[in-house]
């Protein structure tokens, strides 16, 4: 419990009566409504962030069905055409052996963003809970959320590239599938759901009690 | 600002007044309703726009694979397969398929499914886009909605007839469906205007019924009156009209087809599903169509006592040359009872009325009276033959002049009965034999035998000695002739012959002179004729040489000698006569004398002597005379002595050697040749005494 009582000598800078701009970093008096530097509104708290982290996370969630549901690739060539759908193709790709690739396609689309949505989950919930368990880890948890948010579109630029690439008309065709969008629309969602949570709000758990 | 917060006011507690629900909604909430809205809309449009699933049973599922093989009608795909699965106890395969929405209550009974595979035929390829894409399963069905349905029997083989095609779908039946295969084209004056469907036996067992689509418009053509006939491969038909042969389009001769047409107009218009027959040939076809087939068939037997082979059924039965019927059946029964029972042939013969000239609508039994009254007046049946070389038979009904009476009867059998006469059947084989017997008999090979012995005969000539010498020995007689031709003797004729003229000339100058030329003349005359007669005899030399020779030897021996010498006499006792001195010296007592002669001549006319001088003096007129035209056919008989030695020549030529016929040729013309002397001798002795002519000396 070193962390616990490592966190009882912490000072937010609310409690400084402070306020930093979120833009430029600039801290200000708690009452300044506009940045001096940046002229940005200054907020001490995003009293809304959980209203759109769970907006947008819900939103991302509800596209992540159909990214799973419908093909992510449709592929025709001259004899076949075939429908690959995310987990399909990591299995497909599995069974041809290519445990590398299938590995890479399982965790860039289904590890990585059903493990943000859990992330981004935990994170509200204990927010609202006004957890004061394991504060350090949850921002964490939240910094690595959305660094890693942009590198789930990997599996769209793929696609994307690919279907550019291979249009040989009758011979090969490679064409994105419903999936693809509603994979791209659901990363977006869960990186906007991600960006809308207010990590300060962590730290808030033990003050409002008192 | 709050510094003091121990010693100030209690420090209030500022909260913001509770918004309200409204205002602290964040709108951010719209993403995710909007998404969900559209994911629930999408859902559902697409649960919506889910087709028909509907089932389709198939034998075997070749080349189909679920989420693949689409389901297509006209060619636009309309569904897809979502899962291929086997009947409870494996009998089946049933497919499942999605059909869209929009088509599925078009699918009602009369649908029919097949799966499209490549399909390489006469009639070319179908299905090739199957190659690469994989089978498809075609459906069809009109364009009706009726009551849907949602399980159907899938076709094995592709239903080649459209339901939406406009035409007319007729049953043909045939006793022998080998020659119809599914897709044999139905022609029509050689153009295909349909097709047959599968054949398929007919409920009984007997006979095969094949659906036959005609394509509009030619559909209109099909009356009652139209007759189908069988077109495939080729056929050679060998009956008593001689040989034909029918090709008709490559297709129908390795696919078999169906040919239709018609002739007869009259016919009604036929409705779907109307029945034909079909016909093994064009030409029974259109026999066919000449009978109604509504007629009345008059049916009579005619028992034959011989053998019938060679006759069929089918075979014709003729009336004075023309078809009025066809055999039916042969059959053997047996007539009369016990002893007298014998086994007859019968054949039942199938006459049609309106081909005996009967009107229209006559029934079977008025063309029995006819018939029968025929009969009476001798109308026979026999068989004959129909063509020698197929040996085939026909019945034919023959009026016999002195027939012994009879009637039709009607006691024996179920048939009235014609009488018979007897059969003018030729045995093409006996006949046959005959002849080859005959060549055998011939007397070939000695024929052969006289051949080579006349050869060898003709070898053994030419080769002989005699005949190789022949040539010379002609060669020879050509030159000696040549040499004869060339004589001075030959060639001298016509100088002796001018030397004569000239005498005679002179003779008859001196004969005119003492004016006894007229009787000279007859002397003349007579001589003249002799040698007329000569010359007739001369214009038989060139056949008969032997007569001519005589004439010569006769001429020169016996009359023609004495003639001359008589004429000689004469001449010289002219010549004398003028000579002496007498009448030389004495001119003054000449006409004394002449008168003494005259008065002599007066006596001797009136003493009837001078009769007798006038007859010498005629007779040696007639030698002069012969001799005058003997001199002047000389030159003829010259001209005719050398075509007599070319013809001669020719002659000899013909001969091998110097036979006996030259060697008189030679005499005779030597003959001529002193004959020729012998003139000339006579003309000099006239010239030189022409007194002789007169007086005999």
């Amino acid at each position: 419990m070193g962390s616990a009582g490592h966190d009882q000598a912490l000072i937010s800078a609310r409690d400084a009566g402070l306020v930093a701009c979120q833009r430029c970093g600039q801290v200000h008096a708690v009452q300044t409504a506009i940045c001096d530097r940046c002229e940005g509104t200054l907020r001490s708290r995003d009293t809304q962030s959980l209203q759109k982290v769970w907006a947008w996370l819900i939103a991302g969630m509800i596209a992540y069905i159909p990214a799973n549901l419908y093909p992510m690739l449709l592929t025709s060539t001259l004899v076949e055409r075939s429908e690959s759908t995310i987990i399909g193709g990591a299995v497909e790709l599995a069974e041809h052996g290519a445990w590398g690739i299938a590995t890479i396609v399982f965790v860039a689309s289904v590890v990585i963003p059903m493990g943000k949505f859990m992330a981004i989950i935990y994170l509200a919930i204990s927010v609202q809970r006004k957890s004061r368990e394991n504060r350090h880890g949850r921002h964490k948890a939240y910094e690595a959320v959305e660094f890693i948010g942009r590198w789930s579109m990997i599996d769209v630029f793929v696609v994307a590239i690919l279907s550019a690439l291979v249009q040989l008309d009758t011979i090969a065709t490679i064409n994105p599938g419903i999936a693809a969008v509603s994979f791209a629309l659901s990363v977006i969602f869960t990186m906007l759901s991600a960006q809308s949570f207010d990590s300060r709000l962590i730290w808030d758990a033990d003050r409002t009690p008192q | 600002m709050n510094d003091a917060p121990s010693n100030g006011p209690a420090p209030l507690d500022v909260r913001p007044a509770k918004k309200s629900i409204t205002q602290r909604l964040s709108l951010v909430w719209l993403v995710p309703l909007l998404a969900l809205g559209v994911s629930l809309g999408a859902a559902w449009q697409n649960y919506n726009d889910r087709g028909t699933l509907v089932t389709i049973i198939f034998e075997n599922a070749s080349g189909i694979k679920a989420g693949e093989t689409t389901i297509k009608y006209r060619d636009v795909t309309i569904g897809e397969v979502e899962g291929v699965e086997f009947a409870e106890g494996l009998a089946e395969v049933l497919v499942h398929a999605r059909i869209d929405k929009t088509v599925a209550p078009y699918l009602d009974d009369d649908a029919q499914f097949w799966v499209v595979r490549p399909d390489v035929s006469v009639r070319g390829i179908t299905g090739l886009e199957t190659v690469l894409s994989g089978v498809f399963i075609e459906g069809n069905w009109d364009t009706e909605a009726d009551v849907a349905q949602y399980v159907f029997t899938g076709l094995e083989t592709p239903n080649l007839t459209r339901a939406n095609q406009r035409g007319t779908t007729v049953v043909l039946r045939a006793d022998d469906g080998g020659s119809l295969a599914a897709g044999a084209p139905i022609l029509h004056k050689g153009i295909q205007v349909g097709y047959l469907e599968e054949p398929q036996l007919s409920f009984n067992g007997r006979q095969v019924v094949v659906n036959a689509f005609i394509e509009s418009p030619y559909d209109r053509r099909i009356t009652t009156s139209t007759r189908f006939w069988d077109t495939s491969g080729f056929s050679v038909s060998f009956g008593t009209g001689g040989v034909s042969l029918d090709v008709s389009s490559l297709a129908s001769l390795i696919e078999g087809g169906i040919a239709f047409d018609t002739v007869v107009s009259g016919g009604r218009p036929v409705n779907e599903g109307h029945r034909f027959d079909i016909f093994d040939d064009q030409q029974s076809a259109r026999d066919s169509l000449f009978t109604d087939p509504n007629a009345e068939i008059l049916e009579v037997a005619v028992l034959f006592d011989q053998t019938v082979s060679g006759l069929v059924e089918g075979s014709e039965v003729r009336l004075q040359g023309i078809r009025v019927g066809e055999v039916s059946d042969l059959s053997a029964i047996v007539v009369g009872e016990g002893e007298t029972a014998t086994v007859r042939l019968q054949a039942v013969l199938s006459i049609e009325p309106t081909r005996l000239g009967m009107p229209a609508g006559a029934t079977a039994d008025d063309a029995l009276v006819l018939l029968s009254d025929l009969v009476t007046q001798g109308l026979r049946a026999r068989m004959v033959t129909g063509n020698i070389l197929a040996g085939t038979l026909l019945v034919e009904l023959v009026t016999i002049e002195d027939a012994l009476p009879a009637i039709i009867t009607l006691t024996s059998g179920d048939f009235p009965v014609i009488p018979i006469t007897d059969s003018e059947i030729s045995d093409v084989a006996a006949t046959a034999e005959g002849v080859l017997a005959r060549i055998n008999a011939l007397p070939v090979e000695e024929l052969m035998d006289g051949a080579i012995d006349l050869m060898d005969s003709i070898e053994r000539l030419a080769n002989d000695d005699a005949i190789r010498a022949t040539p010379e020995s002609l060669v020879a007689l050509a030159n000696e002739t040549r040499a004869l031709i060339a004589s001075d003797d030959i060639q001298s004729i016509p100088r002796d012959l001018r030397e004569v003229i000239a005498g005679l000339d002179a003779l008859l100058a001196e004969a005119t002179e003492v004016n006894l030329i007229s009787d000279f003349d007859t002397a003349i005359e007579t001589a003249n004729q002799a040698a007329i007669n000569i010359e007739i005899a001369t214009r038989n030399l060139p056949q008969i040489t032997a007569d001519i020779q005589q004439l010569t030897n006769r001429a020169n021996s016996l009359e023609f000698e004495a003639l001359i010498a008589n004429a000689a006499a004469t001449l010289a006792s002219i010549d004398s006569f003028i000579g002496t001195d007498d009448a030389v010296a004495l001119p003054a007592s000449l006409n004394g004398a002449l008168d003494e002669m005259r008065a002599f001549l007066a006596e001797v006319r009136v003493g009837g002597a001078i009769e007798n001088v006038n007859a010498v003096l005629a007779t040696a007129n007639q030698a002069a005379r012969a001799i005058e035209d003997a001199v002047a056919t000389l030159p003829a008989l010259s001209a005719r002595a050398n075509r007599l030695v070319v013809q001669t020549e020719a002659v000899i030529e013909s001969y091998s050697d110097r036979s006996r016929f030259s060697a008189e040729t030679l005499q005779t013309l030597r003959d001529i040749q002193s004959a020729a002397d012998a003139v000339t001798t006579l003309s000099r002795t006239i010239q030189r005494n022409p007194n002789s002519l007169l007086t005999g000396r």
